[in-house]
């Protein structure tokens, strides 16, 4: 196999953003006004009913769990529905291995990309959480967005994962239903996962999104960061990558080379 | 002279589990020259084509491209070939120039080459008028041009193309054989697969015909008519046949009429009935191609 080399990684990412450019109305909506009226709704609305949770305000609690949700959603989307269009419906993916491109490029630009757009509808949330007087830390959550990152790229390699195995477009109902709304409930977004039974409990933590939101949370509600459990978390995440890239990369091999 | 060889195959095999889909071809492309892949559907033309670009694994034999096992192709060679496929797989959310610039891109070239050689390309396929439009714009022939473009992006010396003319009008097919034989007066290699015999003997100065994944012969144009056909061929309607017993003329039933291939016309027409009806041409590839594989349909 040949090793990846960076420029035909950024030729693929630079075709992503050619698009973004163009389609960015739809962009935006669906990756920053979503999670905002999220917010918007369990921040005010429901935060009205709720004192505190985890010893913080509720709109403080669910800003850290919307930045990380906002991540998840944008970037699984985007390796996922957006890529298998690509792949299988504009046969984009055929085109480029004709090229000196190689299949590991080609999903490396695919997930960088689905990241930096990741990353980018995180930040917004973060923004307006702060602007409503969500956010009350000052610097900490600049340490939380390359945790937020490296989150964006576990989401975007498990996408990829649906991709190799989709043989078409109702197999996402399944990705969206078993993988992506489990992080919406299950991993600390709305509530604190410390009050489910033990099985529910580490049936969450087995989600990425669990420990990203554990990372990240304690940076942007300023409570007592824990070094070694953000270590911890962030291993985590980086092995869930790496093997959800594997098992892509197989997948796809065996599907796109005969 | 002989020229140095682009693509060699030796006994190449391809097999999906127990079906083998090309069994044991041996042909060799020289550089510079069209090479023509020709076949009914299922002979295992794109089969063959997919193995040399790399994205089908050889089962066994051998098959090299620029010297390199077609297995395991460096960047450097796979830079030196450009496809043109069957399917359109322009990237529909850029636009035609973007479609260029994109593919120089996957290409690593830098901007100056890419923008120099992204506006050669747009005027040598005419598309200059339709830089900026989407892709979804374009008709089937401008569709196919800017394939054609798209895949010189690389200035690569050889080119592939899978039926570069299929469904295209006469003014588009006029067009691409025009440029493609300005290709190929560049020094390029084309390898072509088509399924109009007027275009590969036109265009490709040796051919190779496949079915079931086996070759049936391979030559220039001329000596494969020269070989499978006599000069001309009479498509004699029944029953008013020639004289002569049967194994005096080569001859193939096809229902309503009998095909006589004959070197001496004249000899021929004085075997003829006078109430004879008949067309008289002489004789080309397609005779040569159906010929070699048959009447029967492919489809079933």
């Amino acid at each position: 196999m040949k090793m990846p080399e960076s420029v035909y990684v950024l030729a693929v990412y630079d075709r992503q953003y050619r698009v973004f450019r163009k389609l960015l109305g739809s962009s935006l909506v669906s990756n920053v006004a979503n999670p905002i009226l999220f917010l918007f709704a369990f921040g005010f609305g429901m935060g009205s009913f709720i004192d505190t949770m985890s010893g913080m305000s509720y709109l403080t609690f669910v800003v850290a769990g919307m930045i990380g949700y906002s991540a998840a959603f944008a970037a699984s989307f985007e390796t996922s529905i957006g890529a298998f269009t690509r792949y299988f419906l504009q046969k984009n993916w055929d085109a480029i291995l004709s090229t000196p491109v190689t299949l590991a490029e080609l999903m490396m630009g695919e997930i960088l990309w689905a990241s930096v757009k990741a990353l980018f509808s995180a930040i917004c949330v973060l923004i307006v959480g702060w602007l409503w007087g969500g956010v009350p830390t000052s610097f900490e959550p600049l340490i939380a967005l390359p945790i937020v990152f490296l989150g964006a790229i576990c989401f975007s390699c498990a996408g990829l994962v649906a991709t190799a195995y989709a043989k078409g477009y109702e197999f996402f109902s399944y990705f969206f239903t078993f993988w992506v709304t489990p992080m919406f409930v299950f991993c600390g977004v709305f509530f604190d996962i410390g009050r489910f039974p033990d099985v529910i409990q580490y049936f969450a933590w087995f989600f990425p999104m669990t420990h990203l939101v554990a990372a990240i949370r304690p940076l942007t509600a300023g409570t007592e960061v824990g070094v070694t459990a953000i270590l911890l978390h962030t291993g985590y995440i980086i092995a869930f990558s790496v093997a959800a890239f594997w098992i892509a990369h197989r997948k796809l091999r065996q599907r796109l080379y005969d | 002279m002989k020229r140095p060889s682009v693509i060699t195959a030796t006994n190449l095999v391809k097999r999906y589990g127990t079906l083998e889909v090309v069994k044991g071809i041996n042909f060799s492309v020289p550089a510079g020259q069209c090479f023509g892949l020709l076949g009914p559907n299922g002979a295992g033309k794109s089969t063959t084509m997919r193995m040399i670009m790399g994205l089908s694994e050889v089962s066994s034999g051998e098959l090299e491209v620029f010297g390199e096992s077609a297995s395991a192709m460096s960047r450097e060679v796979k830079a030196k070939i450009g496809l043109v496929p069957q399917e359109s797989n322009l990237d529909p959310d850029i636009t035609v120039l973007e479609n260029l610039v994109a593919f120089g891109r996957y290409f690593a070239l830098s901007k100056s080459i890419i923008d120099q050689r992204s506006k050669k390309l747009l005027d040598f396929m005419q598309l200059n008028d339709k830089k900026f439009a989407p892709v979804n714009a374009l008709s089937g022939g401008m569709k196919r041009r800017l394939t054609i473009a798209r895949a010189l992006i690389g200035d690569p010396e050889m080119v592939i193309l899978d039926e570069p003319t299929t469904g295209l009008d006469p003014q588009a097919r006029v067009l691409i054989w025009k440029q493609l034989t300005e290709l190929k007066k560049d020094g390029r290699t084309l390898l072509l697969t088509t399924h109009y015999m007027d275009e590969a003997q036109r265009l490709c100065d040796q051919i190779v015909v496949i079915d079931s994944g086996m070759i049936l012969d391979q030559g220039t144009p001329d000596e494969l008519i020269a070989r499978h056909v006599k000069g001309f061929v009479f498509e004699v309607q029944k029953p008013n046949l020639a004289a002569s017993p049967e194994n005096r003329w080569e001859q193939e039933d096809i229902g309503d009429s009998v095909l006589y291939f004959v070197d001496d016309t004249a000899e021929f027409i004085a075997d003829l009935p006078e109430e004879a009806i008949y067309l008289h041409r002489p004789a080309n590839l397609e005779d040569v191609f159906l010929r070699l594989t048959g009447r029967k349909l492919r489809e079933n």
